[in-house]
């Protein structure tokens, strides 16, 4: 299916204070299609979070537009969108978080946290909400006669589990996972990819999926983008990404992936250095400051990011000449 | 075996609660020897960190501890459990001849506090009572794991240091006693896989240095196959597990250590369903007896495995597993 549902353009937020100005995100762009799964992955501060939280709009942008198709074909700036259609918008964008001890309301019952976004969006009886929230935590994978227990009395698993039945509730058609499975055990992780592929391939859910675990984002992404100091690197096919990375965090990065098989040694490439301080990022190149392959160029000009290979893009300098190494070899 | 650091022996933990006494460690029994690394590998709430924290004898007055934990120092044998709780012998031990690192290097420090200060202390506990000798051993710890310019980052406070660095001070003062044993509990779950990775290979260059034994908690199995050459795999307060790495990974005998491998994902491995296994961990509370994995696992047999629980046999030299079946037979059953 090649029809576009979001379309994320020259998105920047700025986060200030009275002394300085952090570009969380610096002029993102990337393109979702229908029943994709997006992988985004970078360290820690490199501001994968706030791109995940501006595109709900959860916190505003400071520039930049995010489009969304919606059911009724219509095209929507999330960015500049009336209150009345943002309302009805948000129903078919939700999102499940990081934490699941922390995104739960520890005073509300597991059905009262399932049916707040309806009774928020719909007019519906008590009997009609019932029968939705049961066939939703059968879904799932929730016993429905626990569902009047409160949080407490859950498992890690089962919580992502609640936030995951929170966000279908509604029908959604993209759902933002902030680093949905990080929080669990290595077993429970995955019988929530699992489910997670479930549910899409059923309700045709497309997935921005945001994490820092390279394996999980590789089993479960179509695409992938790589993000540095505020700014998307490189943004490819899963495969394509994997096997031929053209910029050089992302060949550092994937170096880096431990592999559960002690057999195999991947041999690692340093990266040089911590991340700058994203107050006062380096000139040119952010990422020149730790790579071994920059040259003067890097240091002084800008790098644009562009499509080097089909659906690959990239921003380095030095794409076309560099031979990069992958992690998945024929 | 020889050069034995330390050997836990029948290691228990109750807990007494309410309602009812939880076990959360069941028996437990390992070596770890000089220049070692042991993984203790298993889901929350196995026991791994109750077993860990056992061995520096730093668990809550309300975990009743029975067995024995056998440390080597300098010769003697000495059973860390027939120590006074918080008497001054298992203080000259704990911090010297065992040190550990925590998951969270940010929760470990006082923030109170300079990075110096702090590791300074332990120095001044334990080598010397000199202030600038305390200082000069400081300062060349930090050197040695890799932070820059150690004489300025001495004078700083842990908000100063990021997550990286921070490790990086709370490896240096866990070993700036060089202690025989490091207990390292998850050290590399709170950092990003670039960090990660060096903070291992420092942990790695660190052991081959001061022949220092390592055992390694985690539940991540990707750094397991990088640092361990020895992995025990726990299920419900018991090693259900224990061998050699390359062992463990290419031939696992127990049916849940096939099934924790299975659900990892291997990168370039395809798209196909993990495995995942069913249900969830049973609560250490009132167990029936019979195999402790029996509700979850997929080649049980309904006669053979509800006995007794299996004690470990040896399948292979150094290779041991808990279960009443031959885990060639499976192969077939999956077919």
């Amino acid at each position: 299916m090649p029809d576009i549902i979001l379309k994320v353009k020259e998105m920047s937020k700025t986060f200030s204070s009275k002394k300085v100005d952090v570009r969380a995100v610096n002029h993102v762009s990337f393109e979702v299609k229908r029943g994709e799964t997006v992988g985004i992955v970078g360290e820690s501060g490199c501001g994968k979070t706030t791109l995940g939280r501006c595109i709900v709009r959860a916190i505003e942008a400071t520039s930049g537009e995010a489009l969304y198709v919606g059911e009724d074909g219509k095209e929507y700036n999330l960015q500049s969108i009336d209150k009345k259609d943002m309302r009805s918008i948000r129903k078919e964008i939700q999102m499940i978080f990081q934490d699941p001890y922390s995104s739960l309301d520890p005073r509300m019952t597991v059905y009262d946290i399932i049916t707040e976004p309806l009774r928020a969006n719909f007019k519906l009886t008590k009997k009609e909400l019932e029968d939705r929230v049961k066939a939703i935590a059968v879904k799932v994978g929730l016993n429905p006669s626990y569902l009047k227990r409160y949080p407490h009395a859950f498992s890690g698993g089962q919580r992502q589990r609640i936030g995951i039945a929170r966000a279908l509730v509604l029908y959604p058609r993209i759902i933002v996972c902030d680093e949905a499975v990080s929080a669990l055990d290595v077993s429970v992780q995955a019988q929530v990819v699992n489910l997670l592929k479930d549910l899409q391939e059923e309700l045709k859910l497309t997935y921005l999926f945001i994490s820092h675990d390279l394996s999980v984002v590789e089993h479960i992404s179509d695409k992938v983008g790589v993000m540095y100091l505020g700014k998307m690197v490189e943004y490819a096919p899963t495969g394509d990404l994997f096997r031929n990375p053209l910029h050089p965090y992302t060949e550092a990065l994937l170096s880096a992936v431990p592999v559960a098989d002690p057999t195999i040694v991947i041999e690692r490439i340093p990266l040089e250095g911590e991340i700058p301080n994203p107050a006062n990022p380096p000139s040119g190149c952010f990422f020149h400051t730790r790579c071994k392959y920059a040259t003067d160029q890097c240091k002084t000009q800008d790098v644009e990011f562009i499509e080097k290979e089909p659906g690959h893009y990239v921003a380095c300098h030095r794409a076309d000449e560099l031979k990069l190494k992958g992690i998945i070899t024929e | 075996m020889e050069n034995k650091v330390v050997s836990v022996e029948d290691l228990n933990i109750k807990i007494k609660l309410d309602e009812g006494i939880l076990t959360p460690v069941r028996g437990i029994s390992f070596a770890i020897r000089e220049n070692e690394t042991l993984g203790l590998v298993g889901e929350s709430g196995c026991g791994k960190s109750l077993t860990s924290k056992a061995i520096l004898g730093i668990n809550d007055k309300k975990c009743l501890t029975s067995g024995k934990i056998n440390f080597n120092v300098d010769g003697k044998v000495i059973n860390l459990l027939d120590l006074k709780f918080g008497g001054k012998e298992i203080r000259s031990i704990r911090g010297k001849t065992v040190s550990m690192i925590f998951q969270e290097p940010m929760s470990s420090f006082s923030p109170l506090f300079t990075i110096g200060h702090q590791i300074t202390e332990f120095v001044r506990l334990h080598l010397t009572k000199d202030k600038n000798k305390a200082k000069e051993i400081a300062i060349e710890a930090m050197r040695r794991v890799g932070i820059a310019n150690p004489e300025k980052r001495y004078k700083q406070y842990p908000h100063e240091f990021s997550g990286g660095m921070l490790q990086r001070a709370l490896i240096a003062m866990a070993l700036v006693c060089n202690p025989k044993l490091l207990i390292a509990d998850e050290p590399t779950t709170a950092l990003d896989v670039t960090i990660q990775a060096q903070i291992l290979e420092l942990m790695k260059e660190l052991q081959k240095e001061y022949k220092m034994a390592i055992l390694y908690i985690t539940h991540d199995l990707g750094t397991v196959a990088k640092i361990c050459d020895r992995v025990a795999v726990m299920y419900l307060g018991k090693i259900v597990e224990i061998a050699p790495v390359v062992d463990l990974f290419k031939n696992p005998q127990h049916p849940y250590t096939i099934g924790l491998l299975g659900s990892v994902h291997k990168i370039g491995g395809g798209h196909d369903r993990l495995f995942s296994i069913e249900g969830t961990v049973p609560l250490a509370m009132n167990l029936e007896n019979k195999c402790g994995f029996y509700d979850r696992c997929i080649y049980r047999d309904t006669k053979l495995c509800c006995q007794e629980e299996p004690a470990l046999r040896e399948v292979k030299e150094g290779h041991f597993v808990a279960c009443y079946r031959d885990a060639s037979t499976f192969e077939k059953q999956n077919k």
